[in-house]
């Protein structure tokens, strides 16, 4: 399978700024994708992004697909004003806790630090289809369905 | 954390000038809130917008109110009050049951023992359970039996226990109607209880049991009241019997054809007229499937009151898979499932109340309470004319039954975050994390429960956080239903237009009538929900000569009914819906489970009971994705005469909504297109399209095609599209489908001065005209086959 690529590579290095220029050009949309718009905050002409590179897109497929348990969502904490990272529990009843200290003052960019984060937490094989264990029997998979 | 300290809800969603309405509130911690009247205008706190604009109402229940707590009481159970022939010496239990949640986590939201059928409380009486460790278990006062064998769930057990006062014998039978090759034996258990029942004055309970009592205020809204039924079980549950003496295993058997009352040589078998005299109850939850009743046929009549709506209409231990509709074998659908997190009814004491005067605008209102630490909540309501008393030409339908099927919904946190279909990591609201602590507040029809088992009612008798203003939704990461129909209201009132409202239930049950006094009706963005005579009531509008807008998509999808079991509460208060064999769906219905407890109609998509979603308005949902929205461009179409005056003021050339508070863009989120296959009249002219302009995230509805295969998403396929259509209707009428769920966010951009507000204006300004619209030029007049030309629409094929 496609490994996301280690830390220090250069591929890494490419996806993080591919990723990064994305977020930074979706300001100001009511709305969210890793995507380029053309001028900045306006979605009439979008490129680049999960639609030109292959491997950042296998690689946020790989971290979208990834259990509930522990995995990391953006809370709004003041209206259209702060947003913070939290990790959902995974069990229901339980709710998300804040999983950093950080305030975001952007609701984009803080797509940007989850991003990172899930980088550095996800090991390089993180989510391969063929990591098979017994919960592939009853949907315990990483791909979580509603 | 965002902790929500005021919540509330209201008896009514449309109120009549003259009539009251009723607020009830739970304010946990502050001594007094200041509740007020205001008139919505816009929901929605994007900057780049017009901003959150409401406007304050004279009431004369404005005032400072005491902030008293109030508690919802979630899980639905059954309960039959104490009597003499329930407190037998002896005894034999006895059901089938089908458990989901025999084991729970020691976090999960309710973990602890089961209830199943349960004359006990607080150590005393006697009671069948499921234990912590998933094992049924026989409790007699403070002593309990149990045999060690994990039940499995998702699957049909018979569990017996019988107790005979005269020898104490104990035995607890436990059988799996399928056992496994390699399926340890489960030999019933015996023991021995020296000692006497010891009886309370408690309910039976079917599906939990009695925690405690509590006289005080919060106590209030439970049933029975102040009796707080705890250890809900989660699962199906068919056909329980409660005997006065302890069964041999063979009457046991015997026992399972129930009470046959009036057993002659002609009619009916089962347990043997002396058996018989042992029946206290023999409850036939297939009796009444439409009613908040589990019968007993028994001879005492031991009725039990059902509680928060358990789902019913669900296969029993003995379905035979030959038929799939219960009202043709109801024997086969005797088993009720219940959930921890059911909920028909907050049950909350009134707050405040008020008498809404004759003289008043039909508009979007809603009760604001505030508190002056800072915390606010808003509960919505819709002021509706009565009939004949209509206020405007114009009305807006707005879709209520959409709002309850997507009240209160988890899927951002119970779905790992969706983030495979909106395609970015999700923000919750501070709702959102209130409601994932507060799973008593129940769910939506989007949600599953906390079994995981699909939701397929929901209430607006409780607090519904997601309708409110001030609130973005995962999906978009913008307004969504409420917050976005606010975008359209916002926009009426920016240009100016008189507007009365009626929600879907006022269509509903009025028909017709809630309609023909109208020269145009306007959609709200999203109505995916609606119930058949409300269909009936559009098309019977549009046919005699009514104007319909249709401003967004996904619409007319999910068949809905109201349960009737709650009209005596109001219009509407519980909505039923099954996620049958297509269409997106967050869970799909079981086999021989389509069919509506309500109104035992078939569910699912209305496009399986032949009403194609295109046939209402002109349009039908192809595709949606939830990342980014995109933007029309006009099709040779629009010049036709019939239809170029919609584009006044408009150039050919220039993009249609390339802006918005939703999406960025008014084509977005969900879309609809053409298709004359599927009930798009033939004459119907495509005036513009988003084809080819949409992100990978956006896919081909799952109905839309029989074989998975690449190819099906926004960057090649030709469905998926928004397409904006005209098309007349008999006597004058006509629909015009805008067919996007973002369109309405942008209608109020740039202060209402865009090409989206233009376009909308012209055909409103048309449509709200008296008497029929012009008639289309003779040459329009011809025959038309279904597919005998080649859509200009379709960008794959110039």
């Amino acid at each position: 399978m496609i490994s996301i690529p280690k830390k220090g590579t250069p591929e890494r290095d490419r996806l993080i700024r591919e990723h990064l220029e994305c977020v930074q050009s979706m300001a100001g949309v009511a709305g969210f994708s890793v995507l380029k718009c053309a001028t900045p905050g306006d979605t009439t002409v979008i490129s680049g992004g999960v639609h030109e590179d292959p491997l950042l897109k296998r690689v946020l497929l790989r971290m979208r697909g990834a259990s509930t348990k522990g995995k990391l969502v953006v809370i709004c904490t003041r209206l259209d004003a702060e947003w913070r990272i939290g990790r959902l529990s995974g069990i229901r009843g339980v709710p998300p806790v804040f999983a950093t200290d950080e305030v975001y003052t952007s609701e984009q960019d803080i797509q940007h630090a989850i991003f990172l984060m899930r980088l550095d937490e996800m090991p390089d094989s993180d989510g391969f289809p063929e990591h098979y264990h017994e919960g592939y029997k009853r949907r315990d998979d990483n791909w979580p369905v509603t | 954390m965002c902790a929500m300290r005021l919540t509330g809800y209201a008896d009514k969603f449309g109120v009549h000038p003259g009539d009251t309405i009723k607020f009830y509130v739970n304010c946990d911690g502050p001594a007094k809130y200041q509740a007020s009247v205001v008139q919505m205008i816009n929901g929605d706190t994007n900057p780049r917008g017009p901003g959150f604009i409401e406007k304050a109402v004279k009431a004369d229940c404005e005032g400072v109110y005491d902030g008293i707590k109030q508690v919802v009481y979630g899980g639905s159970y059954g309960f039959v009050a104490d009597a003499p022939q329930l407190k037998p010496d002896s005894f034999t239990l006895q059901c089938w049951i089908w458990p989901t949640t025999p084991k729970t986590d020691k976090r999960y939201w309710k973990h602890g023992a089961q209830g199943l059928v349960t004359k006990w409380s607080g150590g005393k009486g006697y009671g069948l359970f499921i234990n912590t460790d998933g094992c049924v278990e026989l409790r007699i006062n403070g002593e309990t039996y149990t045999n060690g064998a994990p039940l499995r769930d998702h699957a049909w057990h018979f569990i017996a226990a019988s107790f005979d006062a005269l020898t104490g014998e104990v035995v607890l039978h436990h059988e799996p109607q399928v056992v496994y090759a390699l399926d340890p034996e489960i030999p019933p258990v015996k023991a021995v209880f020296r000692g006497k029942v010891e009886h309370t004055g408690q309910p039976l309970v079917i599906a939990g049991y009695v925690d405690h009592v509590e006289p005080g205020p919060l106590g209030l809204p439970s049933l029975p009241q102040g009796v707080i039924v705890g250890g809900h079980y989660n699962g199906k549950l068919d056909s329980p019997r409660l005997c006065n003496r302890a069964l041999s295993r063979f009457e046991i058997e015997m026992m399972k054809g129930g009470a046959q009352p009036g057993l002659t040589e002609r009619r009916n078998a089962g347990p043997t007229g002396a058996l018989s005299e042992a029946i206290v109850a023999a409850w036939d939850f297939s009796d009444g499937i439409d009613t908040l009743v589990a019968k007993d046929a028994g001879p005492y009549r031991f009725n039990a009151t059902l509680v928060n709506c358990p789902t019913r209409a669900l296969t029993g231990y003995n379905w035979a898979g030959q038929t799939f509709d219960w009202k043709v074998a109801p024997k086969e659908y005797g088993a009720i499932h219940f959930h921890d997190d059911d909920l028909d009814n907050a049950r909350w004491e009134v707050s405040f109340e008020w008498t809404v005067p004759t003289d008043i605008k039909s508009r979007f209102y809603a009760a604001k309470l505030t508190t002056p630490e800072g915390d606010e909540d808003y509960i919505p309501f819709w002021i509706v004319p009565k009939i004949g008393q209509e206020q405007s030409k114009i009305a807006v339908m707005v879709p209520t039954i959409s709002y309850m099927a997507y009240a209160n919904e988890h899927v951002a946190c119970n779905a790992g975050g969706a983030e495979l279909f909106i395609y970015r990591v999700p923000i919750m609201q501070q709702q959102n994390m209130f409601l994932a602590e507060h799973r008593e507040y129940g769910g939506s029809i989007y949600d599953t429960h906390t079994d995981g088992s699909g939701i397929c009612l929901s209430s607006r008798l409780r607090p519904i956080l997601s309708i409110r203003p001030k609130y973005d939704h995962f999906l978009a990461q913008a307004p969504w239903q409420y917050p976005a129909d606010l975008h359209l209201i916002c926009w009426l009132e920016q240009m100016g237009y008189e507007y009365d409202v009626f929600t879907d239930e006022d269509a509903t049950y009025d028909g017709l009538a809630r309609l023909e006094n109208y020269n145009v009706i306007i959609t709200g963005s999203h109505p995916e929900h609606n119930s058949g005579t409300q269909l009936d009531a559009l098309h019977n509008y549009t046919q005699r000569g009514g104007r319909l807008m249709y401003m967004g998509a996904d619409a007319w999808y999910w068949v809905h009914s109201f349960h009737p079991a709650y009209d005596g509460l109001g219009r509407g208060v519980v909505t039923e819906m099954r996620r049958c064999e297509s269409g997106i769906r967050t869970w799909r219905a079981d086999p021989g489970e389509y069919y509506h407890q309500g109104t035992g109609e078939l569910g699912g998509m209305w496009r399986y009971r032949g009403r194609y979603l295109h046939s209402v308005a002109g349009t039908g949902m192809s595709s949606e994705g939830f990342d980014i929205s995109s933007y029309f461009t006009r099709t040779p179409e629009s010049l036709d005469p019939r239809v170029s005056w919609a584009f006044d003021g408009i150039t050919y050339e220039e993009n249609l909504g390339n802006f918005g508070l939703v999406g960025g863009g008014a084509a977005g989120l969900e879309l609809d297109i053409v298709d004359t296959m599927l009930g798009s009249p033939p004459h119907i002219l495509t005036v513009a399209t988003s084809a080819g302009r949409h992100t990978e995230a956006y896919l081909l509805v799952m109905e839309d095609f029989g074989f998975n295969q690449q190819g099906l998403d926004g960057t090649v396929h030709p469905r998926v599209r928004a397409d904006v259509t005209f098309h007349e209707t008999p006597n004058g009428g006509g629909c015009f489908a805008f067919s996007s769920i973002a369109y309405c966010g942008s209608l109020p951009w740039n202060n209402c001065d865009n090409n989206i507000s233009r376009l909308t204006k012209n055909v409103l300004d048309r449509f709200m005209q008296d008497g029929p619209l012009p008639a289309a030029p003779k040459e329009a007049f011809k025959h038309r086959g279904r597919a005998d030309y080649e859509s200009p629409a379709l960008a794959s094929s110039t």
